[in-house]
């Protein structure tokens, strides 16, 4: 059983062609990504976050545009504050406040060590949304959780880094989290 | 004496027969066989890992998206074995084409698409990503590993792509391989971004929304498509190389606007209802259009293969009726059900094995050399020259009729004759069916009205489960 020298040629160039294609997709693509840069500058005004809800990023806050996808009914908003990450994420939701907070400390502890400390609190943005705040931890990291609920969506805001990161940034953070408003108004 | 004619060279035909010289072994020596095999257990690898990982978050819905995906993939796979049922794909073959689009094409996807939103999103802005990333991310970068499939089907197994409908026929595997491992992706995914723990509804309405509303044109059918134009560049070599290439771009690049003008917000309606829109305007349209296509190179190589059974001139073998039935598959079930009607269970298993042996039968005549050679009696039993092996056609004088096929020919058409033996037995010697066209008729309207209240029972189910 004999392959013809040609025929084996042919279908080498052929091997080598599916596998070049198949490396520029799955790694030449990728790298490609990598080689630019994902953040930029968030701005001064309200930011968009997605299903008509709208937050004003901390001053100097710059946006990871990879993570950050808005949309008509939900939508997403990576922000950076130093090594600070915070993120506004807004979904789909006809539960009450309660619930869209236990579907959010879910999300939190679902994640290997992660875990809830301290109390709950309520609320309120400068636009009159009241929620509930929290904090928690995970080795290395602290973060804050804040949930609202308004119209038909849920409000998910997370803010996680360093404790003396965190911190530093928190205020800057608080004062960005009273803006989140619901189709420019109250719920 | 024998004398041995040249094989001529049928480079019109619409089917290039596998030679019979043909070795699945010898692609163990290709290097594709070894390039598919590295690449086929990289994407296992990968595949194996979500599911694990997907089983330790969402044990139960994990397992509900198997299965319900899995049970998917079955009225696919009957679809495209009833468009291979003359000439058969070997089961290696097609598993490699479903396994390349499950396991290679889905883990290729899944970096590629993220890759191509983040350009989009870096180079343009994070609100063209969301709205247009997936109708640019998924026809080029699913498209192209998919295809990719499809050419290392063509590499590792030259021989077995035979016709257009070949190309169809792993097409539309590798985009169902591809199909049914994304289906079950998307259902985990959905089951973690409702954040209410292991729970089956949004299983069950990924399932409604991506399996039926958006599943029927979905990846099989793009497939089955750039199928159809790979498949003419392999085997329509009497055609220039250059519109040969032509037609296999233009195939691939019909699958990409398909797939982008189903990922697009382009001509959706939006809202609750928009999805039945969506259906009528951007899905229904291209199934119907690559159906017709496919119609059209299954009748091509429907009358091929009948071509060679009719050469035969031989009633023993097929009679013209069986013919126009053998190479139609709801001609074929409708000679099953009247056999069964007028003798029963036996009469319509007589008759299944009837056409499966004529089909086989056909293949075996398409893949043999033409020799010249003394017509042997008309004795079904008369057992072939050693010197001219094959079967001979019914000749007007009792010299130099043509043998066709070789040993396998003598095989199939022995067992078409003792098949044929047993319907005249059972008083039903004929497979066929009476024509009729209000049948024919009453079968469209009534598949088109059960196809539309599927889809609205469907609809009203997601919206029931609360799908956004």
């Amino acid at each position: 059983m004999r392959v013809a020298r040609g025929t084996l040629l042919r279908n080498l160039a052929g091997s080598i062609g599916v596998l070049c294609t198949v490396a520029g997709l799955a790694f030449g693509l990728p790298a490609l990504d990598r080689a630019l840069p994902a953040q930029r500058p968030a701005g001064d005004g309200p930011y968009p976050v997605g299903g008509g809800v709208t937050v004003t990023p901390p001053p100097g806050a710059r946006l990871d545009v990879t993570l950050t996808r808005p949309g008509d009914t939900r939508g997403t908003a990576v922000f950076l504050t130093g090594t600070v990450r915070y993120v506004v994420v807004v979904t789909p939701f006809d539960g009450s406040l309660a619930e869209a907070n236990a579907r959010l400390r879910r999300k939190i502890t679902g994640v290997r060590g992660h875990e809830i400390t301290g109390k709950e609190f309520p609320v309120r943005t400068a636009s009159g949304l009241n929620g509930l705040q929290g904090t928690y931890a995970a080795p290395g990291r602290a973060g804050r959780y804040l949930v609202f609920r308004a119209g038909g969506v849920a409000i998910e805001v997370t803010a996680a880094g360093s404790a003396p990161a965190l911190s530093g940034a928190l205020p800057a953070i608080e004062a960005s989290t009273r803006t989140i408003a619901y189709r420019g108004g109250t719920a | 004496m024998t004398q041995t004619l040249p094989t001529a060279p049928r480079r019109r035909e619409p089917v290039h027969p596998t030679p019979e010289w043909a070795h699945p072994g010898k692609s163990l020596l290709l290097p594709a066989f070894w390039v598919v095999l590295m690449l086929i257990a990289g994407g296992a690898v990968r595949v194996a890992l979500f599911v694990r990982d997907s089983f330790a978050a969402y044990p139960t819905a994990t397992l509900l998206a198997l299965v319900l995906f899995g049970l998917y993939a079955v009225p696919f796979c009957v679809f495209v074995a009833a468009l291979d049922y003359l000439e058969r794909e070997p089961p290696l073959l097609l598993a490699t084409a479903f396994a390349w689009g499950g396991l290679v094409a889905t883990s290729i996807s899944i970096r590629g698409n993220a890759a191509v939103h983040n350009l989009v999103a870096k180079l343009a802005s994070p609100g063209l990503a969301a709205e247009w990333g997936s109708a640019l991310a998924g026809p080029t970068v699913e498209e192209i590993a998919k295809a990719l499939g499809i050419v290392a089907i063509v590499l590792v197994a030259r021989a077995q792509v035979n016709s257009v409908l070949d190309g169809v026929v792993y097409g539309s595997l590798v985009g169902l391989g591809f199909q049914v491992v994304e289906d079950v992706v998307y259902a985990v995914n959905a089951v973690a971004v409702a954040g209410r723990g292991d729970q089956v509804a949004p299983v069950i309405a990924t399932f409604l929304l991506r399996g039926f509303l958006a599943g029927l044109w979905s990846h099989t059918l793009f497939g089955a498509l750039a199928g159809a134009g790979i498949g003419y560049l392999a085997v329509r070599t009497d055609r220039s190389l250059l519109v040969r290439v032509t037609v296999a771009v233009l195939s691939v690049l019909g699958a990409m606007a398909i797939h982008f003008l189903w990922n697009s917000p382009l001509l959706s309606l939006g809202g609750g209802a928009g999805i039945f829109g969506d259906l009528f305007v951007k899905g229904i349209p291209p199934l119907l259009m690559i159906l017709l296509l496919v119609r059209g190179v299954r009748h091509r190589e429907a009358d091929y293969y009948m071509g060679q059974l009719a050469a035969l001139g031989d009633r023993r073998i097929a009679t013209e009726d069986e013919l126009r039935v053998l190479g139609h598959g709801h001609l074929r079930a409708g000679a099953r059900r009247y056999a069964y009607g007028r003798g029963g269970v036996k009469a319509r298993r007589a008759v299944r094995r009837l056409q499966r042996a004529q089909a086989r039968l056909a293949v075996e005549l398409s893949r043999g050399v033409v020799r010249s050679g003394p017509a042997p009696a008309p004795d079904p039993a008369a057992a072939p020259t050693a010197s001219a092996v094959g079967v001979a056609r019914v000749a007007d004088g009792p010299t130099c009729a043509p043998i066709l096929g070789g040993s396998h020919a003598v095989r199939w058409r022995d067992r078409v004759l003792v098949e044929r033996g047993r319907m005249l037995a059972l008083g039903h010697p004929e497979a066929t069916a009476p024509l009729s066209h209000n049948g024919s008729i009453r079968r469209i309207l009534g598949g088109i009205a059960v196809f539309l209240a599927a889809m609205i029972v469907v609809g009203l189910s997601l919206i029931a489960l609360g799908a956004s």
